[in-house]
């Protein structure tokens, strides 16, 4: 059923969460409408859009359902209710997620009624492998809780600068963590996946840039989770955050939207790509944003390639590159390459495999000890010349030992070293570095960030932070370190892990 | 009105599971009965009305007026619509146009075969955005609950006794169907069970308060006043009927307490008929839940507003058969209701005729209510959906 025209329509209204206002009378419309029902005929052409997915919306009354209808059977239990925004002008159904209802827990309606709620966007429910995954933004959570309530405002640039850089970013993991030995671990909720993260993320840096979405010409999604073998991540960003001019009679985005796949340095290596666009005055092109976001995949334990279920976490992070209000302007790159398979997933598969020991030596420390001491050659930079070193981090011991091996000393590489807090995010994992140290860097510091993608090849960046770095921070409260830290992360066991992590019974 | 539609004998099955019959032969049963009551033939009729919810869906049937006309050997006008009373006004207008003087009118309905998706299929077609966000076929009624509790500020032990009400409602359902041959659950439950029910499911509303899931038949031949009398003697006349809509994403609506498209009905098929509200003594309310049914007392004005729980449970304090709403006796489904009588969508509305059509001619046999010294009038509610559309019928004895 999810292959009929309706799918499209219903993702164009309910991804993005879309109404319309009567600009006669000023009732509003939850769907898009060519006239008003109260008004007629004479509202034709007088419907004006609007757009519900910065808002916040308050749960009117909601109630329990632990009974779902079959495509919903793998959320279990959840809260159901009625949101409304604009003081009641507009009341949609909803379902709260982010929520695991224990075995027998009370459920008090009225302590969830009245409090604020924020759209999210997630999988609407369960399909069959070969389908069509149908996604929403009718899913929301608490305004107080794990997500908190952000105002997307565009602003009006101040400045222009020589150089492009980044304008602004977005990291996003789950509430749901999984804590054993050393490392806390990112876990998607059920209905989460790598493009509703690469969607979050994307949400997130526009907040923080507060670029107009409309002035994003371009949009890369790099992944190695991409639930489709064939269908853009990139198309659904597109659509759902309207990057790029909208075209209001035929529902395209003016706007270019690829994926590109290189293991886990698919997002870092299209980071030049962006900066020279929109450097390249021709381009007509402002601003490019470059999402990295995975569900990393990983085998079960005690099965081929499953060493991997240890460090795999599930997180995207999203920059926007421009020349207007730079945070961070890029002073140089280098990338490096080589035919080496040390990790790799056959197409079909569902979990990677890698070659051990393997790993480490021939791939990982040679690719980014290779490409870092090239940029830093180039740039006649020393080790000392760096505040900041963000390397790939698939697990805690490869990026301390590079570090150490490239001459880095603990304050530089801790602030960027986040693997211990939300896992391997793989192709998200050296962007959510950059950002965990765009989140406490100080004007004019050098950042060096050396990326590595399996197969193998590492892309080495020196960025210089701007003095408009700190005035961005407050139109970002969703930080790393506040993700990392926030009161309400639930914890929970490996087998609700692995139930969560492989989502709504695809695999 | 000079052509009154007339019914001059109904038809139905047991509700419940028919597993081994398909929809087709259950509507054959009721029309069998309802043609024998009349003394017809099937070449006797000009037109069919048949209505079924979504047999295309639940069934994969094709077009269904060629399942009945293989079945009958009839090829006259057959229409297909969703729900029973849809298709008895369809009917009622046919006839009133003097287009046909006798026609049947049926529902069927199977949905026991395909259990494990047939809830999908309804929240779909009750209300697709709310399925897409997660809703049920129970969760929009639990919402009403929540959205009346708070507009009626019912808290502590008021709210105790309007849970009560709503338990009282099941319970009196139950028992209004053990004398229902017909009926799908004819088995006596208690206010507990009801109670404990909700408690297990950790929600507003439990098992005991819904309608089940059913397979079943009913029929009704339906005549214009000039020739009802060649059929019966008793002929029960539809006096006043109207239709209403309403958006279908509940929660868009203005009024998530009450269904605006029964209190259109009313005032609408009241005025048609010529019959004030105070004369009716027998309703058949569309009671998918218990809330449904009490809700439906406030909208068709038989209670006033945010009070009907108050009357049920004083009524069911020493149940007596009826409601006693400010002194007068209000029989309310007493053939079980939806919930113990059973819910074949397609059929329902003709169990409600069914069971109205018994009662006005003194047929209900250990059902009977007692007929009041005053003109006798009854009258149906049905919705499609939830609340979308709405139907009220008003039957008499008497053409007007």
């Amino acid at each position: 059923m999810s292959s009929e025209p309706i799918e499209r329509r219903v993702s164009y209204v309910g991804d993005r969460l879309r109404g319309c206002r009567c600009s006669l009378c000023g009732r509003e419309y939850f769907d898009i409408r060519d006239y008003c029902g109260s008004c007629g005929r004479k509202s034709y052409g007088k419907m004006v859009p609007i757009d519900l997915f910065f808002e916040k919306g308050k749960l009117e009354i909601c109630t329990f359902i632990n009974n779902p209808t079959n495509k919903f059977t793998p959320l279990g239990c959840y809260v159901y209710g009625i949101v409304s925004f604009h003081d009641g002008k507009i009341r949609i159904p909803g379902r709260l997620t982010d929520k695991i209802w224990k075995e027998g827990e009370e459920v008090d309606l009225s302590s969830l009624e009245g409090r604020e709620v924020v759209p999210r966007f997630r999988r609407r429910y369960s399909v069959e492998k070969s389908e069509i995954i149908p996604t929403i933004s009718l899913t929301f959570t608490f305004a107080d809780e794990y997500y908190p309530y952000q105002e997307y405002r565009v602003m009006k640039p101040n400045k222009e600068y020589e150089k492009p850089g980044i304008v602004g970013y977005g990291a996003y993991v789950s509430k749901f963590r999984i804590k054993e030995a050393f490392m806390e671990r990112s876990v998607p909720f059920i209905d989460e996946d790598a493009i509703t993260a690469a969607v979050e993320a994307g949400k997130l840096a526009l907040i923080h840039s507060g670029v107009d979405s409309a002035l994003i010409g371009k949009v890369y999604v790099g992944s190695e989770s991409n639930p489709y073998a064939v269908k853009p991540i990139a198309s659904k960003v597109a659509q759902v955050l309207k990057l790029g001019e909208e075209d209001t009679s035929g529902g395209v985005q003016f706007v270019d939207a690829v994926d590109t796949e290189f293991a886990c340095k698919a997002a870092t290596s299209m980071f030049k790509d962006a900066a020279s666009l929109v450097y390249y005055p021709n381009s007509h092109v402002d601003y490019a944003m470059v999402i990295g976001a995975d569900n990393s995949q990983a085998a079960p334990r005690g099965s081929p390639g499953g060493e991997l279920d240890f460090f795999v976490g599930y997180g995207g992070c999203a920059f926007i590159f421009g020349k207007n209000d730079v945070i961070a302007e890029i002073e140089g790159w280098c990338s490096c390459t080589s035919d080496t398979p040390d990790f790799w997933r056959r197409d079909g598969e569902p979990f990677p495999r890698h070659g051990g020991r393997f790993t480490g030596d021939p791939a990982y420390f040679k690719h980014i000890a290779k490409a870092a001491r090239k940029i830093m050659e180039k740039m006649r930079l020393e080790p000392k010349d760096i505040r900041y070193f963000v390397s790939h981090q698939p697990n805690l011991r490869f990026p301390t030992r590079i570090a150490k091996q490239l001459g880095f000393k603990e304050e530089q590489y801790m602030p960027g070293l986040q693997v211990a807090n939300f896992g391997n995010t793989y192709s998200g994992a050296s962007p959510i570095g950059l950002a965990a140290v765009l989140d406490v860097a100080k004007p004019e510091e050098r950042i060096l960030v050396v990326s590595y993608g399996s197969g193998a090849g590492s892309d080495a960046y020196v960025f210089i932070t701007t003095q408009q770095l700190p005035e961005k921070r407050n139109r970002q409260k969703f930080t790393l370190k506040y993700q990392a830290e926030n009161p309400y992360v639930e914890h929970v066991d490996y087998a609700t892990y692995r139930k969560l992590k492989l989502g709504m019974g695809e695999n | 009105m000079s052509r009154i539609p007339a019914i001059v004998g109904v038809g139905r099955t047991r509700f419940g599971e028919h597993y081994e019959r398909p929809p087709e032969k259950l509507m054959e049963e009721a029309w069998l009965r309802a043609s024998e009551e009349a003394g017809i033939e099937r070449k006797d009729l000009q037109a069919a009305y048949v209505a079924d919810y979504f047999l295309p869906i639940t069934n994969k049937l094709g077009l269904e007026e060629g399942f009945l006309s293989e079945l009958t050997e009839l090829h006259v006008q057959m229409e297909i619509t969703r729900s029973f009373s849809s298709a008895l006004s369809n009917a009622c207008n046919a006839i009133q146009a003097g287009r046909y003087d006798l026609v049947l009118v049926g529902g069927m309905e199977k949905m026991t075969d395909r259990w494990d998706k047939i809830r999908d299929d309804l929240m779909l077609l009750e209300d697709p955005w709310s399925y897409y966000a997660g809703c049920t076929p129970e969760a929009n009624h639990e919402l009403m609950l929540r959205a009346y509790v708070k507009k009626y500020g019912i808290k502590g032990s008021e709210l105790e006794k309007f849970n009560t009400a709503l338990a009282h409602i099941a319970v009196k359902n139950h028992k209004h169907a053990l004398k229902n041959e017909y009926a799908q659950y004819r088995r006596e439950i208690r206010v507990e069970d009801v109670l404990k029910q909700r408690k297990n499911a950790r929600r507003p509303l439990g098992l005991y308060d819904f309608a089940p899931i059913s397979d079943g038949a009913s029929a009704v031949v339906l005549a214009s006043s000039e020739v009802a009398e060649k059929y019966t003697d008793k002929p029960v006349y539809v006096l006043g009927f109207a239709s209403a809509t309403d958006y279908i994403t509940f929660p868009s609506r203005e009024d998530l307490t009450h269904f605006l498209v029964s209190r259109i009905c009313m005032e609408n098929a009241l005025k048609m008929a010529g019959v004030s509200r105070k004369d009716i003594h027998h309703v058949e309310l569309y009671d998918q839940s218990t809330l449904m049914e009490m809700v439906s007392l406030e909208d068709l004005g038989f209670a006033s507003e945010g009070k009907a729980w108050i009357n049920i449970y004083e009524s069911c304090q020493d149940y007596q058969g009826y409601y006693e709403i400010a002194g007068k006796r209000l029989y309310v489904n007493t053939n079980g209701g939806l919930k113990a009588d059973g819910n074949p969508l397609g059929a329902t509305g003709g169990a409600q005729v069914f069971e109205i059509f018994k009662q006005l001619r003194d047929e209900a046999g250990e059902r009977q209510i007692e007929p009041p010294s005053e003109p006798f009038y009854a009258c149906s509610l049905e919705l499609e959906g939830f609340g979308t559309k709405g139907y009220v019928y008003i039957f008499g004895r008497e053409p007007r």
